[in-house]
């Protein structure tokens, strides 16, 4: 019941917010007005005279996790979500409406009155939309798999094996993780021309790995050093090899922070742009940062409609990734801060 | 140049019947000479993606199939946004490898001038051809001893207004302000009525310069003198432009344009917020390809309500800044001849013609006999557009166009300086700043 009544006090703040922009928006104000009116009160009614209720047991702060966790994480949900609900709103808002002002009559900036299709039907009809994506995801998927494979090793190494200069091998491997990628992509075309390897995904795949390696590595060294060193003690005395108790007794503890490696290391080849957009040439090779806004921007136009379907559309996998592991990957993260 | 790859040339040279359908044979037959060079010669030319979208599908269409059987030459064009073609033509320098003919924004040419090959036979000829270059197109591609690289085209910059609140104020095409002064007493009439004038005073690559070199050269301003080296920023004339700018931008200028990048000007004046910008064509162009979407606060379609007109004038008289494409073949490439020859081709009067048209007056021509093309009588809204490049500069000026004129627009100093003295700095230490910079820049 008390739950019931906080997230009912949530929803009326959310629906009065609403009611306010509504309000304002003078060609819809009547229905700002009856969301104003229907939800304001009671909303306050409810909130003044909560504690009155005593639906909490003694000794519990009712009122605390509601002003200080509950709204403000609802206001902070609100507004991290808000630019995919302007994401969603511009793919369907029609031409028509995406160049009018704020302050044009029955102009509504939250919603769409006409909701269309047809960006999305011209993203995958005009350009090599899903080519991209498929190019994307192979080469991100190559990419994470290499670097999490040698990150796990050198993570492993480093925060385990005692061997002279451990600590500045890792401190190197950190700095390498901080020279730019825009000072990078000069030498790296060298590189790629040596090996002619330009204009094909494994450019970018064995490139990836040059950023995603020492992030990989960083974020597992910190992930490991927060196991017990007993655990793998124990498999060493019953007998058991090192590279033994690395696979089967330490690697599947640290599952958790090897998924949320592998997660940051697919979003950020995901979303690399500039080693993508000099090492790939041909219109059927490229990966969807670059491919929509070569074909999307157009000199000072920009088509707001295709290049948010684009960013839409180009984000679902990403987003599905992390809500499949995102248990796992929080308590990674929070396991590597620990160490 | 890439060798062909096995497969395409099966398809290519497999069977004659093949050759002949896809009207290889019958286009040689009829271009009347055989093809240049061997067929299996292909080029890889990186370009800007076009404003227009019909004249990258013309070049990747038809012109692709007559520079086949004209020249035998396979052509493979990319297109890619503006913002990325710096760091793919640097990574190709840099690397020796990559695309045979890279096109060059501004007076990129100067950048590279050291890794570029020599197109002054195939520039030459054309301009003698063409009754010459305009000053801009000459500047940034010409060293003052070669070609370094082939003028491609000039975007026409241009002051696009909104006629019926022009009307409002009793200013027509006709007698539209022609000094500063005049333009600051109109837009602060309108300004008071939510109509500014729209100017970016940010780091957008095209609008910011486009807009402020030639406000400053109308001043009597210069970046340096004439020999190229000595710095002549900070003078009085630099400092009356700065004032007069911040009195300016108060009075008459939509103050959030603070934050605009290039296409802030294009959504403002396409939502009905500002009365007048400086564009290329590409405001009303849209508005005039799209007529059902884009419409005035009244109903009616914007392209209906639109005029071009140039930049108003200051002391020393009028200027514009018109942004100037060209073509690079860099060193790297084993044998230019190709690219050289295609160029040579592209530029021959019928072939540039078609895509000239096809720019409907987007773009104003490299050389001057495209002000008599036919193109200007199709629109009236478009014919300022037609000697617009006359009046170009370009950055630099009164030295050179070289290296160190493109590194100040490229740091925005110029700009910078305007927008420090509108964000309350005193207009001397703005220009004081702005001196020191161009120092720096030009001793190194």
């Amino acid at each position: 019941m008390p739950e019931l009544t906080g997230w009912a006090v949530v929803v009326a703040l959310l629906a009065a917010t609403v009611g306010v922009i509504t309000a304002s928006d003078k060609s819809r104000s009547r229905w700002g007005w009856l969301l104003l009116c229907l939800f304001v009160p009671p909303a306050l009614i409810v909130l003044f005279f909560l504690p009155a209720l005593k639906l909490y047991g003694p000794g519990e702060q009712p009122w605390r996790r509601w002003v200080f966790f509950r709204v403000p994480i609802s206001a902070f949900v609100l507004v991290l979500l808000f630019p995919f609900y302007w994401m969603i709103i511009t793919t369907v808002r029609p031409d028509k409406e995406l160049y009018r002002p704020w302050q044009a009559p029955n102009y509504a900036p939250f919603w769409t009155a006409h909701p269309t299709l047809d960006h999305i039907r011209d993203l995958l009809t005009t350009t090599l939309f899903s080519t991209w994506m498929l190019n994307t995801m192979l080469i991100s998927l190559a990419a994470t798999a290499i670097s999490l494979f040698c990150g796990l090793l050198a993570g492993y190494a480093l925060s385990r094996l005692k061997f002279p200069f451990a600590g500045s091998i890792g401190t190197g491997i950190f700095i390498t993780y901080l020279v730019p990628q825009t000072l990078l992509f000069i030498p790296l075309s060298d590189i790629i021309r040596n090996f002619k390897l330009g204009d094909s995904p494994w450019a970018l795949i064995l490139t990836y790995p040059t950023f995603l390696i020492p992030f990989c590595t960083w974020l597992l060294m910190g992930y490991f050093k927060s196991i017990p060193k007993e655990l793998e003690e124990c498999a060493r005395i019953d007998g058991a090899p090192r590279w033994k108790a690395m696979l089967y007794i330490i690697f599947p503890v640290a599952i958790p922070g090897i998924l949320s490696a592998g997660i940051f290391a697919f979003t950020l080849s995901w979303n690399e742009f500039i080693y993508a957009l000099v090492f790939l040439a041909s219109p059927d090779q490229k990966t969807v940062p670059v491919g929509v806004t070569s074909e999307l921007v157009r000199g000072d136009v920009f088509y707001w409609g295709e290049l948010m379907a684009g960013a839409l559309l180009g984000s679902i996998p990403v987003a599905f990734v992390y809500s499949f592991f995102v248990e796992y990957y929080v308590s990674g993260i929070t396991g590597s801060v620990k160490g | 140049m890439r060798c062909i790859a096995r497969r395409s040339l099966l398809k290519l040279s497999g069977a004659g019947a093949v050759a002949a359908g896809a009207g290889g044979l019958a286009g040689i037959l009829a271009a009347g000479r055989a093809p240049v060079f061997a067929q299996g010669t292909t080029l890889h030319w990186l370009k800007f993606v076009d404003f227009v979208p019909v004249s990258d599908q013309l070049i990747k269409g038809k012109l692709k199939e007559d520079c086949r059987k004209a020249l035998g030459i396979g052509l493979e064009v990319e297109t890619i946004n503006g913002d990325g073609v710096q760091a793919r033509i640097t990574s190709a320098i840099q690397a020796k490898s990559g695309p045979d003919i890279l096109m060059a924004v501004s007076n990129w040419a100067q950048l590279y001038a050291d890794s570029l090959a020599d197109v002054s036979d195939i520039a030459d000829a054309r301009g003698n051809a063409e009754g010459g270059y305009f000053d801009t197109a000459k500047a940034v591609a010409n060293d003052g001893k070669r070609w370094l690289a082939m003028p491609f085209t000039i975007l026409g910059v241009l002051l696009v207004n909104r006629t019926s609140w022009f009307a409002e104020e009793g200013v027509k095409a006709d007698n539209f302000p022609k000094t500063w002064e005049d333009f600051r007493a109109v837009g602060k009439k309108m300004k008071a009525k939510g109509r500014p004038f729209g100017q970016t005073l940010a780091h957008a690559f095209g609008d910011g310069p486009a807009g402020w070199y030639p406000y400053l050269w109308s001043w009597g301003g210069k970046e340096v003198e004439a020999d190229g080296k000595t710095v002549a920023l900070n003078s009085k004339e630099t400092v009356e432009s700065v004032k007069f700018a911040v009195a300016m931008w108060k009075d008459a200028f939509d103050e959030g344009a603070m934050s605009w990048d290039d296409a802030g000007n294009n959504r403002a004046f396409l939502a009905n917020t500002i009365s007048s910008t400086s564009n290329g064509a590409s405001i009303y162009l849209l508005a005039r390809s799209k007529a059902d979407t884009y419409s005035t606060e009244t109903g009616k379609p914007l392209k209906d309500d639109c005029f071009h007109a140039p930049l108003p004038g200051g002391p020393a008289g009028q200027f514009s800044y018109h942004v100037p494409f060209s073509n690079l073949i860099p060193t790297y490439v084993a044998d230019p001849k190709p690219a050289k020859e295609f160029l040579r081709w592209f530029h021959s009067k019928d072939v540039y013609d078609q895509w000239f048209t096809s720019q409907q007056g987007f773009s104003v021509g490299s050389t001057k006999v495209w002000e008599d093309d036919p193109v200007w009588k199709v629109d009236p809204v478009m014919a300022p557009f037609r000697t617009a490049a006359e009046s170009g500069r370009f950055a630099g000026y009164a030295g050179p166009a070289g290296r160190a004129a493109a590194e100040t627009i490229s740091k925005f100093i110029i700009v910078d300086m305007y927008a420090k003295a509108v964000q309350g700095a005193a207009p001397e230490d703005a220009v004081k700043w702005a001196h020191a910079e161009l120092v720096k820049i030009y001793a190194g």
